[in-house]
C-alpha cells in the first residue's frame, strides 16, 4: 500500500523534526509510519496495530475513536493512558487527523499526532503534595479576599476555609486588614510580605510571615493570589524571652556590687560594670570597644587554662588613677562549645574587709599585751614570796645555827633570782617581739624540723614523738622562725605534760592539715591534761603549773601572740587525767602578705 | 591550854619555795606541818589523816584549791576542818571569781580567811592561832602586828584591801573597849 503524493508531501526528515509522536494508520489500525519522538516513547511500531502498540492489547479497543474518524472524517482529541516500551503507564493526550487522498472524500488513513502528558501530570502531582504537605499556611485567595483553597497545615491550625474570607480565618475578624499584601499583589502583580498575629482555630495567638505572589491562568487579569505564611509563633516566643533573659542578665551585671569587666576575643572590652568603673576609677564610655589595658586585664590572670578559673583571693590591682587596691580576683574564659569568645574579669573590692582586718588583728594584739603586763604584776608575787621565804629560812638558820636551813634559804634566793631574771628577759622578748619574716614556706617542713628537734629528748623520757602531716599542702606566708617557736612551746608543753603522767603509751603527735580556707596544725598529747579551772586561764597571765625552774608561763602567750600577728588563733580541747589538744589555726586570707612590713 | 604542838596544819601549795617558806614558818611556831603539792594530793591526805586546819592556795594543777574545798564541804566529817586561802590572785581575774564564789558560798566565812601574798609570817601565824583558839602574844606585840596588817592592807591599795584594813581597825577598836 503506497502512496507517491504522501511521500513527496511528508518527508521523512520533516516529520522526524516534530517534537510529538505522530502516527499514520491504515483502515486495519495497522501503523504504517511513524515517527522519532513516537518511536522514543512507543519502540519501533511499523506494521504494528495501534491497539497493540498505545495499550498491549491483542485486539481492538471498544469504541475506538480512530474508527469513528474513518467513518465520520472528523478530527477528535482524547485523553488516553496506555502502556510504553518499557510497560510504564503514559498520559497522552492524541489528535487524530483524517487523511484523504488527492481530495477524494474518503478517509483513507488517519494521522495520530500523541503528545506525552505524563511529566505533566507528574508535575501536577507534585504540586499538588507540595501544597498540602508544606509547612507553612498556603490559601488562594480569590478577588474578594475569599480563601478558595487552603493546605493541611492551614486546615489544622485554623480550620476548613470553606469559602470564607481570609481576614476572617486567620484573624477571627469582620474587616480587611489594614496592610493586606494580598490586596497589593492583586493592584500591581508583585510580591509583599509582612508580618501579622492571628489566632489559632483553639484561640492560640500565632505569629506569621506571610508572602503573597499572583496566580496568572493566561488571562492578563489577577484572578487568584496566592499566600504562604511561615508560623514564627515559637521564634517570637523564643525572641520574647531571650530578651527578658537579656534584659534580667544586664541588670544582675549592671547592679553587682563586684566589679565586672567582659572582653571579645581579642581582649576588647565589650562590657563593663558601675562597680568596674568606680574600681578602676575608669569611664566605661572610654574603654569599651577597645583593647583592655592592663590594669583591667592583669597579666597573672591571663594564664587561665582554657576552661579553668583563676581566683586569686588575696591580690591587688591597679586602678587607672594608680592606686593600689586589695582585690579578690577571678578570672575566666568564655566559651561557647569549643569556641572561645573571651574573657571575664570579676573583682572583688577587699579594701573595706582589709581595713576591718587590720583593725581587729591591731585590737586583739593590744589586748594580749594588756593581759600580759597585768599578769606580770601577780604573777611576779610567787616569786617575791619565795625570796621572802630564803630570807627567812637564811636568817632563821642563822640566828639558830642551822647550817642545813641556812643552805636551803640560799638556795631558795638563788632560785627565785634566777626566775626573776628569766622573766624579765622573756617578757622583755614577748613585749619587743621580733620583726617577723613572711616568706612563703612549706608548713609540713617546719612541723618536720621541730620533729627532729624534739625526737632525742622525747625518746629519752620514753615518749613517742610523730608527725601526721597532709600530703600536698599548699605553702603559706608565714614567718617561719616564729611559727617554729609557736611549735617549740606547745612540743615542750605537751612533752611535759607526757613527763609528769605515768601512763604507758605517752605520745604527742603534731598535724597538719587544710580545712576550708584554713591551714591548721595540731599538736596533741595523752599526757595530764588540764583542769578545768586552770583552762581558762591558759592565755591570760603568766601562769604556770608546771612548777619552780619549770615555765614563766611565757610559753603560750608568746605563742599566741604570733599566731595572732599570722591573722590566726589558738585553740586547745583538754581533759584533765586524758590529755589536750592544741590547735593554731590560720585562715588563708588573713595570712601576711609579703608587702605587709608593718606587723612587729 | 591548846598550844602549837597539839595541832597539825596541812600547807597546800604548788610552788615547792612558798610551801616550803609557809611550813618553815609554821614549824617554828611550834605546829605539826604536813605538805601537799595540789589538791589531789591534799584531798588523799585530808581522808587519810584529817589536819586541824589546812593552809591552802587556790591555783594548782591537777585540782584546784576551789576544787578541793567544794570536795571539803561536801564531806560533813571534813567540812568542819578550818581552812586559811593564801593566794597572789586575790585581786585579778585569775582569782577574783573563785575566791568571791567561795565567799558568796559561804566555803570561808569571817575576816582573815583568805591572805595574799606575799604574806606577812606574823599575821599568817596569828591567823592560824586565833582560828585553833590558841592563845596569842601580848598587846604590845600586838599593836606592832595590827600596824603591819593595815600597812600591808593599805598597801595593796584596793577597795577590797581598804575595807579590810577598816575592818581590822574597827575589830581591834572592839577588842580594847
Amino acid at each position: 500500500m503506497t502512496s507517491p503524493s504522501w511521500h513527496s508531501l511528508q518527508g521523512d526528515t520533516l516529520l522526524d523534526e516534530i517534537p510529538h509522536g505522530v502516527v499514520v494508520m491504515d483502515h486495519d489500525l495497522r501503523i504504517v509510519r511513524h515517527n522519532h519522538a513516537f518511536e522514543e516513547v512507543f519502540g519501533p511500531s511499523r506494521d504494528k496495530h495501534c491497539f497493540e502498540v498505545y495499550k498491549d492489547r491483542r485486539e481492538e479497543c471498544p469504541d475506538c475513536p480512530a474508527r469513528a474518524t474513518f467513518a465520520d472524517g472528523r478530527q477528535r482529541v482524547l485523553e488516553e493512558s496506555g502502556l510504553d516500551l518499557h510497560g510504564q503507564t503514559v498520559h497522552y493526550m492524541a489528535q487524530l487527523t483524517p487523511l484523504r487522498e488527492n481530495g477524494g472524500d474518503e478517509v483513507r488513513h488517519v494521522a495520530a499526532i500523541t503528545t506525552d502528558l505524563t511529566t505533566t501530570k507528574r508535575l501536577q502531582r507534585e504540586y499538588q503534595t507540595l501544597f498540602e504537605k508544606v509547612p507553612c499556611y498556603v490559601t488562594v485567595l480569590n478577588r474578594d479576599r475569599r480563601v478558595v483553597k487552603a493546605n493541611e497545615m492551614f486546615r489544622r491550625t485554623f480550620g476548613e476555609p470553606r469559602g470564607e474570607f481570609c481576614y476572617k480565618l486567620f484573624k477571627h475578624q469582620h474587616r480587611e486588614c489594614e496592610d493586606c499584601p494580598a490586596a497589593r499583589t492583586f493592584a500591581d502583580g508583585g510580591s509583599y510580605t509582612s508580618q501579622h498575629v492571628g489566632t489559632s482555630r483553639d484561640g492560640e495567638p500565632t505569629h506569621y510571615v506571610v508572602s503573597t505572589a499572583p496566580l496568572l491562568w493566561g488571562d492578563d487579569e489577577i484572578t487568584h493570589v496566592i499566600e504562604m505564611a511561615l508560623d514564627v509563633t515559637d521564634v517570637t516566643r523564643m525572641e520574647a524571652e531571650l530578651h527578658s533573659a537579656s534584659a534580667f542578665r544586664k541588670a544582675l551585671v549592671e547592679n553587682s556590687l563586684d566589679a565586672i569587666v567582659v572582653t571579645d576575643e581579642h581582649e576588647r572590652v565589650v562590657l563593663m560594670n558601675r562597680a568596674a568603673e568606680e574600681l578602676w576609677s575608669a569611664d566605661r564610655a572610654d574603654l569599651v570597644g577597645r583593647k583592655a589595658p592592663a590594669e583591667v586585664l592583669p597579666q597573672r590572670l591571663q594564664q587561665a587554662a582554657d576552661d579553668e578559673t583563676v581566683l586569686l583571693h588575696d591580690t591587688t590591682i591597679t586602678s587607672l588613677g594608680g592606686e593600689t587596691i586589695p582585690v579578690r580576683l577571678a578570672g575566666m574564659n568564655l566559651h561557647d562549645g569549643d569556641r572561645l569568645l573571651g574573657g571575664a574579669v570579676i573583682a572583688h573590692d577587699r579594701r573595706e574587709v582589709k581595713e576591718l582586718e587590720r583593725e581587729k588583728i591591731t585590737a586583739e594584739r593590744l589586748a594580749a599585751v594588756g593581759q600580759t603586763v597585768a599578769g606580770l604584776a601577780h604573777g611576779i608575787k610567787n616569786v617575791l614570796m619565795g625570796i621572802d621565804g630564803g630570807m627567812y629560812a637564811f636568817r632563821s638558820g642563822m640566828q639558830k645555827g642551822d647550817d642545813a636551813r641556812m643552805l636551803k634559804g640560799w638556795q631558795m634566793l638563788e632560785e627565785n633570782i634566777d626566775r626573776i631574771s628569766t622573766f624579765v628577759r622573756e617578757f622583755l622578748e614577748f613585749a619587743r617581739g621580733r620583726k617577723p619574716e613572711v616568706k612563703l614556706v612549706d608548713p609540713n617542713r617546719i612541723v618536720r624540723k621541730v620533729v627532729e628537734l624534739f625526737e632525742d629528748k622525747a625518746a629519752m623520757s620514753g615518749i613517742t614523738l610523730e608527725a601526721e602531716l597532709q600530703d600536698q599542702l599548699p605553702f603559706a606566708l608565714m614567718d617561719e622562725a616564729g611559727i617554729h617557736d609557736c611549735l617549740d612551746n606547745l612540743v615542750s608543753n605537751a612533752l611535759d605534760a607526757c613527763e609528769i603522767c605515768d601512763r604507758p603509751g605517752r605520745r604527742v603527735v603534731m598535724r597538719t592539715r587544710e580545712d576550708v580556707g584554713k591551714l591548721i596544725i595540731e599538736v596533741a598529747d595523752n599526757g595530764t591534761g588540764i583542769d578545768y579551772d586552770i583552762r581558762k586561764k591558759v592565755f591570760t597571765t603568766f601562769f604556770s603549773t608546771k612548777g619552780a625552774n619549770k615555765g614563766t608561763g611565757l610559753g603560750l602567750l608568746t605563742t599566741r601572740k604570733i599566731v595572732q600577728q599570722h591573722g590566726g588563733k589558738v585553740s586547745f580541747e583538754s581533759t584533765a587525767g586524758e590529755g589536750s589538744v592544741f590547735r593554731l589555726e590560720f585562715p588563708r586570707d588573713r595570712l601576711p602578705s609579703l608587702d605587709e612590713d608593718e606587723s612587729a | 591550854m591548846v598550844q602549837p604542838a597539839d595541832k597539825t596544819v596541812l600547807v597546800v601549795d604548788d610552788e615547792p619555795n612558798v610551801r616550803e617558806y609557809l611550813a618553815m614558818i609554821l614549824q617554828d611556831a611550834g605546829f605539826n606541818v604536813v605538805q601537799a603539792g595540789d589538791g589531789r594530793e591534799a584531798l588523799e591526805m585530808v581522808r587519810r589523816d584529817p589536819p586541824d586546819f589546812i593552809s591552802l592556795d587556790l591555783i594548782m594543777p591537777e585540782m584546784s584549791g576551789h576544787k578541793l574545798l567544794y570536795e571539803l564541804r561536801r564531806d560533813k566529817d571534813l567540812a568542819r576542818i578550818p581552812v586559811l586561802v593564801v593566794t597572789a590572785h586575790a585581786g585579778d581575774e585569775m582569782g577574783k571569781e573563785e575566791l568571791q564564789d567561795l565567799l558568796d558560798n559561804r566555803m570561808l566565812s569571817g575576816p582573815g580567811t583568805y591572805l595574799e601574798k606575799p604574806v606577812n609570817p606574823k599575821n599568817y601565824v596569828r591567823g592560824i592561832k586565833r582560828a585553833l583558839g590558841i592563845e596569842v602574844a601580848d598587846d604590845g606585840e600586838e599593836k606592832i602586828e595590827l600596824r603591819e596588817e593595815l600597812q600591808d592592807s593599805m598597801g595593796q591599795a584596793s577597795p577590797e584591801a581598804m575595807k579590810k584594813a577598816l575592818e581590822i581597825l574597827r575589830k581591834s577598836q572592839e577588842e580594847n573597849e
